[in-house]
């Protein structure tokens, strides 16, 4: 697989933010929305709140963080926009973005590449 | 004496994949001083460990678990 074909990936992600307990939730949901923009993303962007939970060690100065979790379906290549208009936020104290694995093994196939994989199979049928 | 062999606490439960969000559950594979529990303590199997590892080094970072507790006053 080329280089090229890796990165136009389209994937599930998962990523969760920590921000500044001291913002206001409004202040919260329009910076959410704003780098969720940079995004581009395909469908839906499910949001969970967890809201102002203790941290289990202080970062920084401070010992709550309020919680979201927002679950997307992404292009690769808008990743790293993203990430970086993340860091750059005074507001988020911490993140991280993970492909969102709630399945073992590797993402779901396309239909070609099922089919390509049916012409193979055809070779060795000599299963139980 | 043969040992009884330990079963999987994980594989038991019904969990296909270990979830670093869910730190209560996490909490049951570290030590009171965080450290991840060895399996041949916990009785996880090695994937279910390995993911395990994973998800308590992701749930540390988000701050949902301590490194370790041996700092706090």
């Amino acid at each position: 697989m080329t280089k090229g074909r890796i990165a136009a990936l389209s994937r599930e992600y998962e990523a969760v933010y920590i921000f500044d307990s001291a913002l206001e939730d409004a202040a919260i949901n329009d910076k959410i929305a704003r780098h969720h923009g940079l995004l581009g993303a395909t469908g839906e962007i499910t949001l969970d709140h967890w809201g102002r939970r203790q941290l289990a060690y202080k970062i920084g100065t401070r010992e709550t963080g309020y919680y979201v979790i927002a679950r997307f379906t992404a292009d690769g290549k808008a990743l790293p926009e993203f990430e970086r208009s993340l860091k750059l936020d005074d507001g988020v104290v911490r993140y991280l973005i993970s492909v969102h694995e709630h399945e073992l093994g590797a993402p779901p196939m396309t239909e070609e590449q099922l089919a390509a994989r049916r012409r193979g199979d055809d070779d060795d049928d000599d299963e139980d | 004496m043969r040992r009884q062999k330990k079963t999987c606490p994980i594989t038991e439960a019904g969990i296909r994949f270990v979830d670093y969000k869910d730190e209560r559950f996490l909490a049951r594979f570290i030590t009171d001083n965080g450290k991840i529990l060895p399996s041949r303590l916990s009785g996880v199997d090695a994937r279910h460990q390995r993911q395990l590892a994973k998800a308590i080094k992701k749930a540390r970072y988000l701050a949902l678990l301590p490194y370790t507790r041996g700092h706090q006053p």
